[in-house]
């Protein structure tokens, strides 16, 4: 129950009691309220005084009919044919110096006039006035303030006020400059114009609000109705025409003055800036407007709001608050591209240009001009209409502009956070990241300059061009993949092709590809990584060996002997030669299958950098006792390739010999130790490791596989056991889990 | 009669919740009201004894035939014609002000008057301006409002068009009461 239900119900209920009866009601039913008490005796004090009070108020009974039937000669005819309002002037009424032509136009409070001046001069203009029986004081008030408003403002795109007054009644009205003309947006794609000409439009318009700004007055209601284009001598010019709720009069915005009965809706949804549509309009300010010239432009320039009105209204108050203050809306040029067939040629029309060309148009600098207007938080949009006006003139002459999307070291850090693991260890990896990290940003603004210089062959353009938006692709892929939006990223890559390497596309196919394995799609994880590989990493360390321990045993899970053949081969040739620390883990992947000879003897060298490295890894001054029992596992798995099943037990058991316990490392060991042990006939020894490590694994896969970590070992580790594990219990006959 | 049907149209598409109809039926029934009125005022000189509740259930009959209409649309007929009677009343109660104030534009006049010697117009213009606030707060509750005390219907005849018990909006009508005094001595 709400504050006033229990009001009303309390006030019932006590009035039936008097004297102690109800003082001791109140007291147990507002306990712990004061305040609701206070509210109920107030009102039950007002009860003896009310009841007097409206029976005097109440007019004689005669009077009311009288009135009636005099209304006729005072006010002039009420229309019967659906005048809207109805009760209202009729035509040729006169109101001061002005006769009534015809009406053009009604709002909440107000109904607008075409009159006809005659002293001191003859013109035609608009009379703006209150509606009968709509003057109540704050009503009044508003369009008082509307006048004043206007008539402080002396601007080319604005409507000028020439007079005002009131009629014998007391209504006021005022009379306007009378624009002859139509809404913006339907203007500008009547005449199919295009962009640059909008812009040009828009400019005037955001110059007019400056005006306004600069007198103190604040619209609040920008809208493509409020700003009629008209031709003077030929030029069309915009002009804003309505200022009916400028300027601060408290109007609480609760759910029922917006969907009650008679509406007096203050601001239209869909261009209320987030905090006109969260308050009482107490802390609004002149950014309020720039959001709505931001929704103005991204009307303009792609025949769409940011936001459904429709969808807006559709849920309630409180949804469409939500609605304005935290959901992202499309970028202008994303808007264009998901419209489809019949409403995409509309747009291209009215613009005319084909639909790629808009798009592209649009795509870069005058995006993040709208969205910077559109920002939630409003200190982070333009300050000024001018700063908008003059952002948009650096655009039209080529100049770099001030918006920018959201930086890229703040993105490239939440990349580095949520993959940390795979920048892990070295501090070196990290730094050859950033620098990385820099030589694409830089390379970025350097693209810019190029633009900007226009000196470049064409040719030379439209590359940089291409490169700037499989970047910006990347970019976004990296922003969606490190809020891990995974589903998001995996539609938006769609058929990127990656004629670039770049460490970001990069990290967004890695993951990917885990995203998918997670999934259990191992199909598209492995397509992720068969892709991630292609891309030419930066040279050597952790990073994309790491990429082949990923790609290698999820092709095997695939199932595609072939691709995983393919795969190694590619591994070994590209790792010849190498040194640590890289060498154990090309041995590793390579001998998930058997090995001809061939490949074993192109493993050979790869294999004994692993014994040399392992030697020092394991005692003496540089121990890395952590390296070294996974560089058992290579040795190991070499050994039983190569048929020496002896040395590859030996191997198995000093790796389980290390202290520092690694699950699926342990239980690749154990399975290696049985197929090892298998070999040489000691089948009890095999079983036994065979279960152990059946039980490991098995409990893993159930539990379900995440991303994992250095210490308690990777998914793909996991994954590499579960290989051998099922060749392992294949062998022995003893059938595979999952 | 073209009209009857009309009226019965728009009526019904005001209880259907729309706006628009909302908006044509006002000057429809205050039309109604006017001839009606006028045509009385001319039989009966001295316009004693008109009740313009009689007017009301006039028109009623007169636009839509009376019997056989669905209630919704008798609330919303009723609810019309208690809004026009408003609006005329307090067109009324305006100009006398005004002409006992000075003229003056705006309402600030209003102010600081005085509750005690207020006349019954003035008193009107109070409760106009009370109502205005208490249909912020309880949109429901001020259609009762309006049809009692300026349309003067009985709480049988509200609680009819507006399909509740007498019961109820008796309640209704004197919590509003008490609400709307409360608050116009507020403003004192």
């Amino acid at each position: 129950m709400t504050i006033q239900e229990q009001e009303e119900s309390l006030f019932e209920a006590a009035r039936q009691l008097t004297g102690a009866a109800r003082a001791a009601f109140l007291e147990q039913a507002c306990a712990a309220q004061p305040d609701l008490r206070q509210s109920v005796e107030s009102l039950l004090g007002a009860e003896p005084g009310a009841e007097n009070f409206f029976k005097t108020a109440t007019a004689p009974p005669g009077d009311l009919v009288r009135f009636l039937a005099t209304e006729t000669e005072l006010n002039g005819t009420a229309r019967k044919n659906g005048d809207g309002n109805g009760i209202s002037e009729g035509l040729g009424t006169r109101i001061g110096n002005y006769k009534l032509l015809q009406k053009i136009g009604e709002g909440g409070c107000g109904v607008v006039y075409m009159a006809e001046q005659e002293k001191p001069i003859r013109r035609r203009v608009a009379l703006k006035i209150i509606k009968l029986g709509m003057d109540t004081k704050s009503v009044i008030a508003r369009f008082e303030a509307e006048r004043q408003a206007l008539a402080m403002m002396d601007h080319p795109n604005i409507a000028r006020v020439y007079d005002a007054g009131a009629t014998e009644t007391g209504r006021p009205y005022f009379v306007m400059e009378l624009v002859r003309g139509i809404k913006v947006t339907d203007y500008a794609d009547q005449n199919h114009l295009d962009t640059r000409y909008r812009l040009d439009l828009f400019i005037q318009i955001c110059q007019a609000i400056q005006h306004a700004h600069q007198k103190g007055i604040i619209h609040r209601d920008i809208k493509p109705s409020n700003i009629l284009v008209t031709l003077h001598d030929g030029v069309p010019v915009p002009k804003v025409i309505d200022f009916g709720i400028a300027k601060a009069i408290e109007v609480r915005l609760t759910e029922k003055t917006l969907f009650t009965g008679y509406e007096q809706m203050i601001g239209t949804p869909a261009y209320m800036s987030p905090e006109q549509a969260e308050m009482s309009g107490l802390d609004v300010d002149t950014r309020s407007d720039i959001y709505s010239l931001g929704v103005l432009l991204y009307e303009l320039l792609t025949g769409r709001t940011p936001f459904d009105p429709k969808k807006l209204l559709q849920h309630g108050l409180d949804e469409m608050r939500r609605t304005l203050r935290e959901r992202e809306p499309q970028r202008p040029s994303t808007m264009v591209t998901t419209l489809q067939g019949e409403e995409l040629t509309v747009v291209a029309e009215s613009h005319g240009a084909e639909a790629p060309k808009l798009i592209s148009t649009l795509r870069g600098d005058l995006d993040w001009i709208v969205m910077k207007s559109l920002e939630k938080d409003r200190r982070r949009r333009y300050e000024t209409a001018n700063g908008l006006a003059m952002d948009i003139e650096r655009y039209l002459h080529n100049e770099p502009v001030i918006a920018r999307p959201p930086s890229r070291l703040y993105r490239f850090q939440k990349l580095v956070r949520r993959n940390k693991v795979v920048f892990g260890a070295a501090a070196v990896v990290l730094l050859v990241l950033l620098a990385g990290m820099s030589t694409s940003t830089w390379l970025l603004f350097r693209e810019r300059e190029a633009r900007q210089q226009a000196v470049d062959a064409e040719k030379k353009e439209i590359e940089l061009r291409q490169q700037a938006e499989l970047r910006e692709k990347i970019t976004q892929l990296t922003l969606l993949v490190s809020q891990e939006k995974y589903q998001e990223a995996n539609d938006l890559l769609g058929k990127v092709v990656f004629t670039q390497p770049t460490l970001e596309g990069a990290a967004v196919m890695r993951s990917l590809g885990e995203w998918q394995v997670r999934r259990g799609n191992v199909k598209e994880a492995a397509d992720c990584f068969t892709q991630l590989l292609q891309v030419d990493a930066f040279d050597g360390w952790d990073v994309d060996t790491i990429d082949y321990l990923e790609c290698g045993p999820v092709l095997l899970e695939l199932g595609d002997k072939g691709q995983y053949e393919h795969f190694r081969h590619e591994a070994i040739s590209r790792y010849a030669g190498t040194t640590y620390p890289v060498a154990d883990r090309i041995v590793k992947v390579s001998l998930l299958l058997p090995a001809d000879g061939k490949t074993l003897e192109s493993l050979e060298p790869l294999a004994a950098m692993t014994l040399q490295t392992f030697t020092t890894a394991d005692s003496g001054q540089q121990a890395d006792t952590f390296r070294a029992a996974w560089q058992c596992i290579s040795l190991a798995l070499m050994e039983y390739r190569s048929g020496h099943y002896t040395q590859a037990a030996g191997w198995c058991r000093k790796c389980l010999d290390y202290p520092e316990y690694n699950a699926p490392r342990a239980a690749t060991a154990q399975v290696i130790l049985a197929m090892a042990c298998w070999k040489l006939h000691e089948s009890a020894e095999s079983q036994a490791q065979l279960a152990l490590a059946r039980k490991a694994i098995e409990a893993k896969f159930a539990a379900g596989l995440d991303h994992g970590s250095a210490p308690s070992g990777f998914w793909f580790d996991w994954v590499f056991a579960k290989v051998l594990f099922q060749e392992a219990a294949a062998m022995t006959g003893n059938g595979s889990s999952s | 009669m073209d009209q009857q049907t009309d009226i019965t149209r728009i009526l019904s598409e005001a209880a259907a919740g729309r706006r628009q109809a909302s908006e044509e039926l006002l000057p429809l029934v205050y039309e109604e009201l006017r001839r009606l009125a006028a045509a009385r005022m001319a039989q009966e000189h001295s316009g004693h004894t008109l009740q313009a509740t009689a007017l009301v259930h006039e028109a009623w009959v007169r636009l839509t035939g009376g019997e056989g209409q669905k209630w919704a649309n008798r609330a919303h007929f009723f609810a019309a014609a208690s809004e026009a009677m408003r609006r005329v009343l307090i067109e009324n109660a305006r100009r006398k002000a005004r002409l006992k104030h000075g003229g003056n534009l705006l309402r600030t006049e209003f102010e600081g008057l005085d509750l005690a010697v207020a006349s019954p117009d003035e008193m009107i213009l109070l409760v106009d301006e009370a109502l205005e606030h208490f249909k912020l707060v309880d949109p429901e509750k001020e259609k009762i409002v309006v049809m009692k005390f300026f349309g003067g219907l009985t709480n049988q005849e509200v609680a009819e068009s507006l399909g509740v018990t007498e019961r109820t909006v008796e309640r209704q009508w004197a919590y509003a009461k008490a609400w709307l005094f409360r608050e116009i001595r507020k403003e004192q």
